[in-house]
Parts: C-alpha cells; structure tokens; sequence
C-alpha cells in the first residue's frame, strides 16, 4: 500500500511539475483540468495520503500486536484508505462541477467504514450521523450544481463540457443573477458540511473520536482541502459574475461563526480526538476568513494556511493516536496522569504539533495567520478581524491548557493499576517523527516548486482564470 | 390533457405523496409512497423528453423508475422484512401539527421559486415551486422521526426533489453527470443500509434517538 501511494504521490508531483513547467494537463474534454489550485491541493493530497498509509500500517501492526484486529478488518483497511485517497485526488482535479460532485460523495462513502472501523456502540453514532448530515449536505450542493447550470441554461451549450468551471467562468456575465445566487448558497452550505464549517459541522468531533487515526488524518487535511477546493471553485464563478462580496461576505461569516464555535468546546474539551477536531473546524474557519476577506493577500494567507495546515495536522494526529493506542482510549480521563512520563517522544512530538497548530511563532501557520489578519485590517473588514483575533488568542491559550493538562499532569494514584503499553519505536512512530520534522522545516524553508504552485494557486483564485 | 397538464398533475402527485409520508406510520406504506413519487418523477422526465424532443431524457426517465421506484424501495422492503421492525412510533411532533408546518413550508417554496427567470415552459414555475416545497418538507421529515429508515426515505425525498428541480427547469444535466449521480444514490443506499442493520444488531432497535452518547 505504501509502495502505491508512493507511486501516487510521485505522479502527483510529476503532474504539478508539468503545470510549472507552463502547460495545463488536461483530459477527457477538459472534465479534469489541472491549474495552480488544482496543482497545490493535488500535491497536499498525495503527500498526506502516503503519511498516512505509512502510519497506518504501524498502527494496524500495533492493534494486531493485542489482537484487536480480525481479517476483515485488515482488508476493510487495505482497502479503504487507497480507495479514499482516489476519491480526493479526483476532486481536486475535476473541472467539472458534476464530477466534481461525484468525487466528493466518493469520499464520503468510502470513509463511512472507515468510521464505523472500530466497531463500537459510539462509532456506529458516528457513522451514522456522519452520512446523515453529509448526505444531507451533498444533496444541497448538487441542488446547487443544477442552479448554478440552471442560471447559466442557454449560455453553457450542451453535453458534458457545459458544466466545466472553464465554460462557466468564461460565460460569467450572461449568468442569471437570482439562480446563480440560490445556486452559490446552496452549493457553499453543501460543500461547506464536508469541510466542517459551523453550523453544519456537528459530524466533525464524533467522526474524529471514532476513526482510526490514520483516516483521520485524511479527513482533516485531505478532505479538508478537497472541499475547500469546491468552495473555490463556487466562489470564484459567483465572483466573476456577482462580484466579490456576496460569496465572499457568506464565507467570511461561516468562517467567524467556525472559529467561534470552537472556542467553548476547546475549552471544555474531555477526549483528545475531539479537541483536534475542534481544533480542524477552527482552522477551516480561519481559511474560510481568508478567503471572504480577499485580496491577494487574504487569498494567499489562506493557501498558505492549507500547505501549513496539511503538515501539522498529521504531526497532531499521529502523536495523539500513538497516545491514544497506548492508553486504550482517546479520553482524558484515561490518559491523566502525565504522559510525558510513559510515552516521553510521542508527548514531546504532540507539544510541538500543538503549537503548530495553536499559530505560535516561529512555525508556518504563524505566518499564514499573521498574513490573513493584516489583510484583514488593512482591508475594510476591521471589526470582523478583532473579533477574529480575540477568537484566535482565546483558542491558543485553550489549546495550552488543554495540552498542559495531558501532558505534565500529577502522577496516578500509586493504586491506580490500568497500566498503559510502554512506548517504543516503529513506523508508526517514524512516520510521525518524519511528519514533524518536515513541518518543522518547512517553517525556515518552502522549497521553490512549492512556492510556486502556492503563488500560482493564489493567482488562480484572486485573478480569475 | 395538454402536455403541461399532464407536468403539473405529477408534480401535485409528487408533493401530495411527499405531504402523505409525513401522515404516515406504517414503514411499508411510506416506502411504497416514495416508490410512487419516484414513479411520477419518471413520468414528468419521460413528458418532457416527448414534449421537447430531448431523447436522453428517456434514459433518466427509465434510469429513475427502474432504480428509485423499483430497485431501492424492493431492498428498503427487505432490509424492513429482516429486521422485523414495521412501524414508526410517535414522532417529536404530531401528525395534524406536522401537515400544518408543511403546509407552511409549501407556501416558503413556492414564493421562492417566483424569482425564477420565466422559460419559454410556464409549467416550469410551478414544477420549481413542487420542488422545493419537497426538499423543505424532506429537511422537516428528517428532523421530526426517530426510525432510521424514515430518515433514510426523507434523505430520498429531497435528492427527488433536487432532480426534479433539474429536469424542471434545465432539462437534464449531462447524461453522463445523471448516470454518476445516480450511481453514487444507489451506493449510498447500500452503505445506509449496511448501517442499519448494524445499529439494529447492536442496539436491538433502529430508533436512532438512541444514538445520542457522543456529546460535546
């Protein structure tokens, strides 16, 4: 599995080195096309995706180790998470809105099990929320789909190019205004329950508690970015027909609402899995920010955000599954007792992931927040922007405490005889040690290529075609 | 009967099934209403198909029928056999209180569905209006019941819904696009299904009321 996702990743970064290298590939009349944004979200994909079959295979090694993992799931896993990384690289090339479409439930369905893997009382609520409200939310955004085609009827021609972003970004004007506001409503709610942005993110922390970490990971950062990618591509047709504000402000507002929501449920967080997911609503929430606000400079602290995001999060996922593995529960009330103390690399790798993921100088995710905020103020959008602030401030110094808690906690009570699996090292373990040392770099040097497709996606976003 | 007689009788048939389900109980009548709506979903696909010479309409035509109106409702049927469970229990609203906020919901659609440009189809107001009036009246079904195959069917009503808006006012997305969509509808069936008779193995029941531990 490893050795395919490899093979994944490498053709992810050949395709994106075509694109820099001044073509657009392109296949099947155009329905998958590959530009600077599809490029950048490609790479992230592929990257994340190799990460986390390389832990995956760790972790699955670690449950067969206490025997907790039966050949069905061992298959259902193989399985799964290829299938779930296909699905996401085919949303963030499809040029076609219903393609589009059809990628994206892919990836709901192939992570439904993926959910319910466990097996457990809680995970089967998981699920079943999870493709409640996701279903619910698809069903919107292909009602959105029909009215953004629906707004364009006349204009588009007919067969399946019609629906190409291209064709819709270059019949913009000719739009019909109210469908293709209805349209953008529809379709920005539905694509934004698959990212998680408040109030449709209520599937979030249950399907991160349940999931297997390693499909956590795909869903915080692969899914993340595939749905941000269709929130995109939405905004940028209702921009090039209705201007900037009227997508923009409704993202700028769900985006607030996001990192808002998160503040009190950080706060009073009891199990670790859900804290990250808190913590992945905020952060989409403050890409959603960047976006709304707009700009150059906006735009390219929200892409900046999602490269810093896509290399923290599997830092986060990975030392917080380890920790969850060894005490047999993700809880706190499980963990307490200082874990610093029996698992001393996976806490120390899960601080630094915290203050990545917190924005603490001097790692990425500092700046990409330091860019969207003085865009923010420089723009006409100071109020939103305090607000935001003071959202972000009171988020970091939840985190801290959160984290200080788990981490330096007192010692048990010397009766207290759950005695956890003592840490050692094996590819799971690498695999996270391998993820924070990339991020940790990255913070001091992007290599050039990288660079370059984020310069090239914000073009894509804030310049039109 | 002109052909946009014929239009409007299936959309009214459409929404008057959609307001019977929420009057409904008895799981088996309410699969067979939404076989039925999924049948008159055909018929106005098949209409237009005829009225406006759009001949790979016929395909999505026979595509809904076959599968919505045969195929899901025939396994929803099965899975409902096997459990044994048949019939819903008292909602969080009751049935005369639940017509009136549908009633309520049906006006919402159709004031919406004016801001719609006038097509040269003038049922197709009326066909935008049915819609949404059914996505909202599935939204409220979804929320009120307890049962995991209502939710299951309320799910269904709006993705009918949401076609019908694309046949009423576009005439069919792109045959290959339809195809996909209704694919991945029947995939997600399968997966719902496989859920459910988890939880009912599990929990002995499929009031997903139950399902309520993870909070916070």
């Amino acid at each position: 599995m490893v050795g395919g996702l490899a093979l994944t990743f490498g053709l992810c970064m050949a395709t994106a080195d075509q694109f820099l290298g001044g073509q657009v590939p392109a296949a099947f009349a155009n329905a998958l096309r590959v530009d600077g944004l599809s490029a950048l979200v490609l790479v992230l994909c592929g990257f994340v995706g190799l990460l986390s079959a390389t832990y995956g295979i760790g972790y699955l090694r670690r449950n067969e180790a206490r025997q907790l993992v039966t050949p069905r799931m061992r298959l259902e896993f193989y399985g799964l998470i290829p299938a779930y990384v296909f699905a996401m690289l085919l949303v963030s090339v499809s040029n076609n809105l219903g393609l589009l479409w059809i990628a994206v439930e892919l990836t709901t369905l192939a992570s439904v099990f993926l959910i319910t893997f466990h097996d457990r009382d809680t995970s089967l609520e998981a699920g079943w929320k999870f493709l409640m409200l996701g279903s619910l939310g698809l069903g919107f955004a292909l009602l959105g789909t029909v009215l953004l085609f629906a707004a364009g009827r006349g204009a588009l021609g007919e067969g399946m190019t019609a629906l190409n972003w291209t064709r819709f970004m270059q019949v913009a004007p000719e739009l019909h205004p109210f469908t293709l506001r209805l349209g953008v409503v529809f379709a920005l709610i539905g694509y934004g329950t698959k990212a998680g942005l408040a109030p449709m993110h209520t599937w979030k922390p249950d399907a991160y508690r349940e999931a297997p970490s390693p499909a956590g990971v795909l869903m915080a950062v692969g899914m993340l970015n595939g749905a941000l990618y269709c929130i995109l591509r939405i905004h940028l047709i209702s921009k090039a027909s209705l201007g900037p504000e009227f997508s923009g402000d409704l993202l700028l507002k769900l985006g607030l609402l996001s990192v808002l929501i998160a503040v009190p449920f950080v706060l009073i967080q009891w199990n670790l899995k859900r804290l990250l997911a808190y913590s992945s609503i905020e952060h989409v929430g403050i890409m959603a920010v960047g976006i709304g606000i707009g700009g150059e400079a906006g735009v390219l602290g929200a892409l900046l955000h999602m490269t810093y995001h896509s290399l923290a999060k599997p830092v986060a996922f990975f030392s917080a599954g380890t920790l969850a593995q060894l005490h047999s529960s993700s809880d706190f009330k499980r963990m307490e007792g200082g874990t610093f103390n029996r698992a001393p690399v996976a806490s120390v790798l899960f601080v630094i992931a915290a203050l990545m993921i917190t924005g603490s100088p001097p790692f990425g995710l500092f700046f990409s927040e330091m860019t969207i905020l003085r865009a923010g103020f420089l723009g006409s959008h100071a109020t939103a922007t305090s607000i935001f602030l003071a959202a972000l401030v009171v988020l970091s110094c939840g985190f801290a405490f959160q984290v200080g808690r788990l981490v330096l906690g007192p010692p048990r009570h010397p009766s207290d005889r759950r005695v956890p699996v003592a840490e050692h090292f094996d590819l799971g373990m690498g695999a996270a040690i391998v993820a924070a040392t990339l991020a940790i770099v990255s913070a001091f040097y992007l290599p050039g290529p990288l660079v370059a497709l984020i310069r090239a996606a914000t073009q894509v976003v804030s310049g039109g075609v | 009967m002109t052909t946009s007689d014929v239009l409007i009788l299936c959309a009214a048939g459409m929404l008057v099934s959609a307001y019977l389900m929420v009057g409904q109980k008895a799981l088996f009548a309410t699969i067979r209403l939404y076989g039925l709506q999924s049948l008159l979903l055909g018929i106005v696909a098949a209409v237009i198909a005829v009225s406006e010479a759009r001949y790979e309409l016929f395909v999505t035509a026979v595509v809904t029928v076959v599968l919505k109106a045969m195929l899901i409702p025939w396994f929803l049927m099965r899975v409902i056999d096997r459990i044994g469970i048949h019939r819903e229990i008292e909602p969080f609203l009751n049935v005369p209180a639940s017509l009136l906020v549908c009633l309520g919901l049906t006006v919402v659609g159709y004031r919406v569905s004016t801001g719609f440009p006038e097509s040269s189809r003038g049922v197709s107001h009326h066909l935008v209006g049915v819609a949404l009036s059914m996505l909202l009246t599935g939204l409220f079904l979804m929320v009120t019941r307890k049962k995991a195959i209502t939710q299951i069917l309320a799910l269904l009503t709006v993705e009918n819904a949401v076609f019908l808006v694309a046949v009423g006012v576009t005439s069919g997305m792109p045959l290959v696009v339809e195809l996909g969509i209704a694919f991945d509808v029947i995939l997600a069936v399968l997966v719902l299904g496989i859920l459910v008779h988890r939880i009912v193995d599990r929990f002995e029941s499929m009031d997903v009321s139950r399902l309520s531990k993870l909070k916070g």
